[in-house]
């Protein structure tokens, strides 16, 4: 692994880990991580941190001013996802389907210190295969429409992903993912969906389940070294790091995470993330589990592979320069993987071709006003 | 030493290394760009800003650069990047201003969440700030534009500012941007505005952008307390017509028209009640500019 880290990595990294060395910054300092911070989605998150360091006092009122922007943009988003959550529940909870929250809609509904500040994109939920068509049908009757309007897309994801294409209630601003499971049904790892909703635990006061602690922590692997091209993935990695040392508390946890580890087939993106967590956040694996997870340990070759492509990728780029030549080549790389990983190598070439070919009438982004 | 006193040498200078810092009041700026005619534009319509070298903590720091690839050569077009993003469309070549106030714009009513930001233009005279709503064909920018020109202070053009703990308004200081019909009308006010060039074509039509003038820039860090609320609605020969705005109502489209007033929450809800009790909310229907800019200043008692 790379071991230079870029000065708006480091600076990033050292106020995440160590809130208290913030307060010595300069304001050129502040400036870069502050950038590289807004890039990586983690403003909010760096926020919450000095906050519970109880340092936002010391800080320049110029950045103050920003970190409370995010903060705020993280609270309203906060607030929405449990709207949708209400609104999702009022539609399925009566048909009896089990509902099991997953990712940021888990962690703001129970509560986790690794909500605040934290920017959830979606809403993420889970329901049992047999009753998808059934979910689809009542929350379509009840006003969510879908997204993608390619009958390619469609296709793609009813046939081949562990998710619908996303829906969306009018003017909501949460996008909504109906989940069957958490990884692609057809890819190269298939966790145990049916003993992931029978571990699933209530959440008090919610009318949804979350994922069991070793569950969660492992779908946050997987998504992020599974099904993910890591490519600006900082914050998903602060996740793991964050509900590892949130879980870590109870006891067993550890032992049951790595027999779900197991049962999942789920070992690889666990070492992976404990690899770069401790190598930038200081992730924490007690002593005693050492041997076990270093059993989880892929071969020499995947991890020099990994080792060479992650840190280009998932670190945040710069601000200021454009991405290298080695960093773009990383990201396509990691962006293969994840397809590979994906789904079989007779439907990735089906893919691929099909999306070549719309590529060819690509629709331009959004017209600005 | 001012923006409009350097040799454009050294602007560009500044512009292609660390940046030009603009201090707009209520935020701090970064501008980098390695194009000549920007650096110019950029020099006349910003030309009383103090020269900042871009050290330090800017709220946004955005360049415009040609884009990238073949298209260099052929009708070439230019990008808004910000911190190593770029959100939107390229724009033609010949639009860089616009594109630079628009994504300046965007980045602001992202960032500044500190702050009630309403999608308005505010002016000031004698320690009393107007704000006047934008709603779509409002002619609210000639009519900030044509206040500026004749006497008032402008705060801004697009935000209006208001500070949650005590409701004033602050400045966000920044070129007002004037479209079609509205530039000639601006420079038959005042033949000697700070106007800048004419954008020809661009999506919103032809725009022009009226520099801020030497007092309202002195003044950018001086708040202002909102006394008047003005619904502007211009109509091409129609009678002036001034009618009070029930306060409730007022709310209404005050808080939709506000860039983060949802996001905001309960202080949102606070600051647009504490801000339409503390002002008089006038609808404002006219055709004929002085006449509309006799009436604000009646409603002011401002001669």
């Amino acid at each position: 692994m790379r071991s230079a880290l870029e000065r708006h990595v480091t600076l990033l990294l050292s106020i995440l880990v160590s809130p208290e060395r913030a307060v010595v910054l300069t304001l050129d300092e502040w400036d870069l991580a502050v950038r590289a911070a807004r890039g990586a989605r983690l403003l909010g998150v760096i926020r919450a941190r000095l906050d519970h360091a109880r340092l936002l006092g010391s800080i320049p009122a110029e950045v103050r001013a920003q970190l409370d922007g995010a903060w705020s943009a993280a609270a309203y988003r906060r607030q929405m996802v449990l709207r949708e959550m209400w609104a999702v529940a009022n539609v399925l909870e009566p048909l009896g389907i089990p509902l099991v929250a997953l990712k940021g809609a888990a962690y703001i509904a129970q509560g986790l210190r690794c909500a605040d500040g934290r920017l959830p994109e979606d809403l993420d939920l889970m329901v049992p295969r047999n009753r998808l068509d059934e979910a689809e049908r009542a929350l379509v009757d009840a006003g969510w429409a879908s997204e993608k309007t390619d009958p390619y897309d469609q296709r793609y994801y009813r046939a081949w992903s562990h998710e619908l294409p996303p829906m969306r209630f009018a003017g909501h601003p949460i996008e909504l993912d109906v989940h069957h499971a958490i990884l692609p049904p057809l890819g190269r790892v298939r966790p145990d969906a049916r003993a992931l909703f029978e571990s699933a635990v209530p959440i008090p006061g919610s009318r949804f389940r979350a994922l069991s602690p070793a569950d969660q922590v492992l779908h946050a692997c997987a998504h992020l070294f599974q099904d993910s091209d890591c490519a600006g993935r900082l914050r998903d990695l602060v996740d793991i790091d964050a509900l590892l040392r949130e879980h870590s508390a109870a006891p067993g946890f550890w032992t049951a995470l790595l027999a779900r580890a197991r049962l999942h087939r789920l070992g690889r993106s666990l070492w992976y993330a404990l690899r770069y967590g401790r190598a930038w956040l200081n992730t924490f694996a007690p002593e005693g589990v050492a041997a076990e997870v270093a059993r989880l340990r892929p071969p020499a070759l995947s991890r020099a592979a990994m080792d060479g492509l992650v840190p280009r990728a998932l670190l945040p780029q710069s601000p200021d320069e454009e991405p290298t030549f080695g960093t773009r080549l990383a990201r396509f790389a990691l962006f293969f993987r994840s397809m590979w990983l994906r789904m079989p190598p007779w439907l990735l070439a089906y893919h691929s071709i099909a999306k070549l070919v719309r590529s060819a009438r690509r629709q331009p982004r959004a017209e600005v006003a | 030493m001012n923006v409009g006193d350097l040799q454009l040498g050294e602007m560009l200078t500044t512009l292609a290394g660390r940046g030009l810092g603009l201090d707009v009041g209520a935020a701090r700026a970064r501008v980098r760009t390695d194009l000549p005619s920007l650096a110019a534009t950029l020099q006349s319509v910003y030309r009383y800003f103090p020269v900042e070298e871009g050290e330090g903590f800017f709220d946004v720091t955005a360049t415009v650069r040609h884009a990238r690839g073949l298209r260099r050569f052929v009708r070439p077009q230019i990008e808004f990047v910000v911190d190593g993003e770029v959100p939107f469309e390229p724009f033609p070549a010949a639009t860089d201003l616009p594109l630079l106030e628009w994504g300046l714009n965007w980045c602001l009513a992202e960032r500044c969440n500190t702050y009630l930001l309403l999608h308005a233009g505010v002016v000031e005279r004698a320690g009393a700030a107007v704000i006047l709503p934008a709603l779509p064909g409002s002619g609210k920018s000639t009519l900030t534009a044509a206040l500026t020109v004749s006497g008032f202070r402008l705060l801004s053009d697009e935000f209006g500012v208001v500070r949650l703990d005590d409701g004033l308004c602050l400045p966000m200081l920044r070129p007002v941007a004037l479209k079609n019909a509205s530039i000639e009308v601006i420079a038959r006010l005042r033949p000697d505005a700070n106007l800048g060039p004419t954008f020809p074509g661009t999506r919103k039509g032809d725009v022009a952008h009226l520099g801020p003038d030497a007092e309202s820039v002195a003044q950018r860090h001086e708040p202002a307390m909102a006394r008047l609320i003005v619904f502007p609605r211009y109509e091409a020969g129609a009678a002036t017509a001034l009618e009070p705005v029930p306060r409730g109502r007022a709310f209404a489209k005050l808080a939709v028209n506000s860039f983060n007033y949802e996001l905001l929450g309960p202080a949102g809800f606070e600051a647009v009640g504490r801000l339409i009790a503390r002002c008089d909310c006038y609808r404002l229907s006219y055709g004929d500019l002085a006449e509309a800019m006799a009436t604000i200043k009646g409603l002011l008692n401002a001669p």
